[in-house]
């Protein structure tokens, strides 16, 4: 057989099988290995110029950035000589840690955290149960409790800090004519990160409660015949049933709340810009004040790599602890 | 479930299966009403004049006045702000949707050496802080001459990870043999890309290109450190400027909230299906 025939055009010079019905098996073999590459020799320019621009942004912009950090901590960085930064060891990381603002940050945010979850994970979860069980309406429900997820955290911040002001805010006039009283929310430091928490929580909530509701839905409907079949209340279909099956889901939501919680910023920046005195301050907020506000980029990078290796290990920790027993 | 323990409960206790499907509803409206009100509330305030905002206790404003919108369009530089945002916004979408599903494409469909090891380092820098690379990516991005400039950010959300990494679980469920079909055909792999797996993907990529959209809109930390001076600036730092700009003038705030919201709450109108469907799809596949 000529080497032409066997290429036919106008099929990406793939070779025709009912040709070779009959011949033998290495020749098949051949054939199979010929389509095979005929198939996949165009794959590898569009994959080549798919993946080298996306390899250049990313040694740019993402891999380059993080691999510079790790240098930058044990740096006292000289913004105007750079090349000439003295290497200072594990010193900016001393100071870190040796500095009052940073503890509080850090505490803060471990409050905040804490506060998040206490808050975040009983509503949403009790709010999705309610969405899983309503017969009507649920895409309607589902769309307005978003809406806040969709809107800037910069505009929301500003609303609440209009609502929730002690003197003029519409919540407290609400308040004062049920005759209920009257916090000072953002003005009180005893009050003031629990509010932001409180803000934090209704923005985040439609979020929440989406995944969750997805979840709940996704669990096969057999399971619940069956405990109805054994005549089991609400309590204990939520408690045996969709508990356990939502694992996954509520791994999934209880490792983004955390890291999104411990990296927590705008709100604060906006709300109260860490006040009122230092009861809001943020991690993040003291990474931010050390970059671009002292100019001091070695400390803020020592932070911020301190800040990662404790998410790395709380989400390694929850994965390992909250990975779910049961699936389906 | 709710059908099967309503039909048992038919005859023996209406009443209690009416309640049964009520009972939902209750926090469900509460909520709703929740989520709203607030919005709601910011409406109303930047139709008041300041005098009628601290003393009024209606919840309509007496006397309506367009007055607190016009402040915030001369005195704060918002129509420049507005179409950095948009500029901003959707250049970053449209590029990081279209790299997305190509990346998402090539790392589902195409076999080449290394590909799961590729795959696994680029997920591993979702799990870096943003505030980590806070610094050496200003200074990157002032190497290039971006600072100040709408190109550096706009620059730095070309590719995106997430993005990646959904379209990649869509790709990887549409089957190989349409697209083996095509190839018979003799259609190039551009063409097979543009002509079949985009129109294929075109729920994922609109729910996608939401996220983006919402997420560039709504971006602060990264404007606030790249973006100085007022005519470079997004609406969101030009909104936080409002707070030391117009100290505790709620009206003002709330006019220039309303005008950031308003775009967005649009988009939200006409995709919320896509947000949503979006969001779950996300929440279930990982």
């Amino acid at each position: 057989m000529a080497e032409k025939e066997r290429l036919v055009a106008g099929a990406g010079g793939i070779p025709r099988a009912e040709m070779w019905r009959g011949s033998d098996a290495t020749t098949l073999a051949r054939i199979r290995r010929e389509a095979r590459k005929a198939l996949r020799k165009p794959q590898f320019w569009f994959g080549l110029a798919v993946l080298v621009p996306s390899l250049i942004w990313y040694g740019i912009f993402s891999f380059g950035p993080i691999l510079q950090a790790f240098p930058m901590a044990f740096r006292y960085y000289k913004i105007v000589d750079p090349a000439h930064s003295p290497w200072v060891g594990l010193d900016n990381f001393r100071f870190v840690l040796g500095d009052q603002l940073l503890r509080i940050s850090a505490k803060n945010t471990v409050t905040w955290a804490v506060l998040a979850f206490t808050l975040m994970l009983p509503l949403s979860l009790f709010i999705s149960v309610c969405l899983a069980n309503v017969a009507r309406g649920r895409n309607l429900y589902q769309a307005i409790i978003f809406l806040p997820v969709v809107v800037s955290l910069v505009a929301v911040s500003l609303l609440f800090r209009m609502v929730l002001d002690p003197e003029v805010g519409q919540v407290n006039r609400l308040l004062a004519m049920l005759s209920l009283p009257q916090p000072r929310w953002l003005s009180d430091t005893k009050t003031a990160l629990l509010t932001c928490v409180l803000i934090g929580t209704w923005k985040g909530l439609g979020f929440h409660v989406v995944i969750l509701t997805a979840g709940i839905l996704n669990i096969p409907t057999e399971l619940y015949d069956a405990a109805q079949v054994d005549g089991v209340n609400e309590w204990q279909r939520f408690r045996h049933i969709t508990l356990p099956l939502l694992g996954h889901t509520l791994l999934l939501i209880t490792v983004l709340l955390a890291i999104g919680c411990l990296q927590e910023f705008t709100a604060p920046f906006v709300l109260t810009e860490g006040g009122p005195g230092t009861a809001t301050y943020t991690y993040n907020m003291f990474i931010y004040k050390e970059a671009f506000q002292q100019m001091r980029f070695g400390i803020a990078t020592a932070a911020a790599l301190l800040q990662f290796a404790v998410i790395l290990v709380i989400t390694l920790l929850q994965l390992k602890l909250l990975r779910p027993q049961w699936s389906y | 479930m709710e059908l099967a323990s309503a039909r048992q409960r038919r005859h023996r206790q209406p009443l209690g299966r009416t309640l049964a499907q009520i009972a939902p509803h209750i926090p469900l409206i509460l909520c709703c009403c929740s989520s709203i009100v607030p919005f709601l509330w910011m409406l109303m305030a930047s139709f008041r004049n300041y005098k009628e905002l601290v003393t009024s206790r209606s919840f309509f404003p007496q006397v309506w006045t367009l007055k607190n919108y016009q402040d915030i369009i001369t005195r704060v530089n918002f129509p420049v702000a507005f179409k950095n945002s948009v500029i901003v916004a959707i250049s970053v979408t449209v590029v990081m949707v279209l790299t997305s599903s190509a990346l998402g494409f090539v790392f589902a469909k195409y076999r080449f050496w290394g590909k799961e090891q590729l795959f696994t380092i680029l997920l591993s820098t979702m799990m870096v802080p943003f505030a980590v690379v806070l610094v050496p990516l200003y200074l990157t991005v002032g190497k290039l001459g971006l600072i100040n400039q709408l190109g550096g950010i706009i620059v730095t959300g070309f590719w995106s990870t997430f993005g990646v990494f959904m379209m990649r679980q869509f790709m990887e469920t549409i089957p190989t043999e349409i697209i083996d079909a095509a190839r018979i055909d003799g259609a190039g792999e551009p063409r097979i890309f543009f002509t079949i797996v985009i129109p294929m993907a075109s729920a994922p990529m609109a729910a996608l290109a939401t996220f983006g959209f919402m997420d560039n809109w709504d971006s602060f930390l990264w404007p606030l450190v790249v973006l100085n001076s007022p005519n470079k600036q997004t609406i969101p730092l030009i909104i936080a400027g409002l707070r030391s700009l117009f100290w505790t003038r709620y009206e003002l705030w709330a006019a220039g909230s309303m005008l950031s919201v308003v775009p967005i709450m649009a988009v939200y109108a006409f995709a919320s299906k896509y947000f949503i469907r979006g969001i779950a799809m996300s929440g279930l596949k990982a």
